[in-house]
């Protein structure tokens, strides 16, 4: 179907806001997520909306900014999911293998934005010598607008005025690449919790990776929250026990002193 | 004792508002430093309201590079501003800073991005996926008590003060080895539900269907080995994340042109 130009321009001001957000990392506007369910409602289409975001935030779980690194991006993931599905007619999974594409446009964003403000940074050392907060926030907050506006102006491009050039592409892709794609949706969540493991998995806690696997097969239970109110009371007796253990140490230690003292 | 009362509840809170602009102007050189730093000036201006020098001394000093977790920046401006109201040595102030936002992002990554966030997207995932506006409006109404909670930050950090560094000594460890229970138990749940990795019905060896095989010998062993199979290549073969992408894509076209799924 086609994105009207209306559509175009709420999408792009939806864009704008969440990529504002993203910037900040406030309230996960810029997750998949909300971004599809928002762009759904804009195209008037929110099952789209609802699927797309599903799919992608799993997709992109793990692909977090951590230590000041850029991943590719989830906001124009999201985006790009939503709305290839909405033009090509292909399902959500196929069109969330394309969009991959996007997300990296979206990573080029993030790492032109950083390099261009170390150019404020002059900028704000001279407020700091006149002690004037008044222009180190208008600088702060015009980096905000700067970013979104970037974000929407990709956004409107992709969505509405190159949108022919795109479905014409997507279109004329083979079946067994489109099909790829497809295979790609299913299997791309474990990217997403591949990473997430590469912080958290440690040899002391690989026990409890296989804990949840085993407890979500033997169940078959879909829904994650009572594995994750287990895996709570797991956390809750481990950091019981590290806290008391502490305690006696240092209990102990403080005895030691008081020996080598008398 | 030394001289409290300069700032008012009211202030403290207004340097927690002003803590969501932290990350802002991001850059490679101070990374969060401008938003980190922005967010306090007014305090610092109550703090010394006749000697601007002293509040260009702390505006700098807190222009130096600052990358931590955005919850626990929050903390740390309240730290910040409760060490400089009590007139502490500002060298001391800068090393409880420097020396705190390292094993800080360390905390709140546990506990913020690889905990809460995967375990709320993913309940709110499987909501959104059964067809229910329920999922996304839950997860933006969770985000925004997560969003405002940095106010609750900042007046934790503030009424800490000094023994914020005695507390995170005493916790951090515990509570990042607590939430990285939780996050891979969680993770490990995750991996059947939302990994589709399966051969198709009619690939056969003789009269035995490959999957058929594989789920004899432990349901979902596909999905559970590519995760880890991708954690190794990530974690030992330093291949990055796009390439990780590209991997699944072409491994996927392959799958498509054999017709084995």
């Amino acid at each position: 179907m086609q994105i009207t130009l209306i559509q175009g321009i709420l999408i792009s001001l939806v864009v704008f806001l969440c990529a504002c957000d993203k910037h900040m990392e406030v309230f996960m506007w810029f997750r998949p997520l909300t971004v599809s369910f928002l762009t759904g409602l804009c195209l008037g289409n929110v099952q789209i909306g609802l699927q797309a975001g599903a799919v992608t935030e799993l997709a992109y779980l793990g692909l977090l900014t951590v230590g000041g690194t850029v991943p590719p991006d989830p906001l124009l993931a999201g985006l790009m999911t939503t709305v290839l599905s909405y033009t090509t007619g292909n399902d959500v999974a196929t069109s969330m293998g394309m969009a991959v594409t996007f997300a990296l446009v979206g990573q080029w964003i993030g790492m032109a934005t950083n390099t261009l403000y170390a150019g404020f940074i002059p900028t704000f050392e001279k407020a700091a010598d006149n002690h004037d907060g008044k222009t180190m926030g208008t600088w702060v907050i015009g980096g905000i607008v700067i970013y979104a506006a970037a974000y929407a102006i990709v956004a409107f491009l992709c969505t509405y005025a190159f949108q022919n050039g795109i479905v014409a592409f997507v279109n004329s892709f083979p079946e067994w690449l489109v099909n790829g794609f497809n295979i790609a949706g299913g299997l791309m969540p474990a990217v997403g919790l591949a990473l997430l493991l590469v912080v958290m998995l440690k040899a002391d806690n690989f026990a409890y990776l296989i804990l949840g696997f085993v407890l979500v097969n033997i169940t078959n239970c879909d829904n994650i929250l009572p594995i994750a109110l287990i895996a709570a009371v797991l956390a809750f007796i481990s950091y019981q026990r590290d806290v008391q253990i502490s305690k006696l140490t240092a209990l102990k230690g403080s005895e030691g002193d008081e020996e080598d003292g008398i | 004792m030394v001289s409290r009362g300069k700032l008012t509840k009211k202030d403290i809170d207004k340097v927690g508002y002003l803590s969501v602009f932290e990350q802002c102007c991001f850059s490679f050189e101070r990374m969060q430093a401008p938003g980190f730093c922005w967010a306090m000036v007014d305090a610092f201006e109550k703090i010394y309201p006749d000697n601007p020098e002293e509040v260009s001394r702390a505006m700098h000093d807190n222009l130096e590079f600052m990358n931590t977790e955005p919850h626990f920046a929050s903390f740390l401006q309240g730290l910040v501003i409760s060490m400089e109201e009590s007139g502490q040595d500002p060298e001391l102030i800068r090393g409880v800073k420097n020396g705190l936002f390292g094993p800080l992002a360390g905390l709140g990554d546990a506990i913020f991005w690889y905990t809460l966030m995967p375990l709320t997207a993913s309940i709110c995932c499987s909501l959104a996926s059964n067809g229910s506006v329920l999922g996304p409006i839950l997860f933006i109404a969770i985000w925004i008590v997560g969003g405002l909670s940095r106010v609750w930050f900042t007046r934790w950090g503030y009424n800490l003060g000094v023994d914020a560094v005695k507390f995170i000594g005493e916790q951090s460890a515990a509570l990042t080895k607590a939430a990285g229970i939780l996050g891979v138990t969680v993770v490990g749940g995750l991996i059947p539900s939302y990994v589709s990795f399966a051969f198709a019905e009619d690939l056969v060896v003789g009269t035995v269907s490959i999957q058929g095989i594989f789920d004899s010998i432990m349901p979902n062993i596909l999905p559970f080995g590519l995760v880890l199979g991708l954690y190794y290549l990530f974690k030992k073969k330093n291949i990055n994340t796009i390439s990780l992408i590209l991997i699944v894509i072409v491994l996927s076209c392959i799958f498509s042109i054999l017709g084995i799924m």
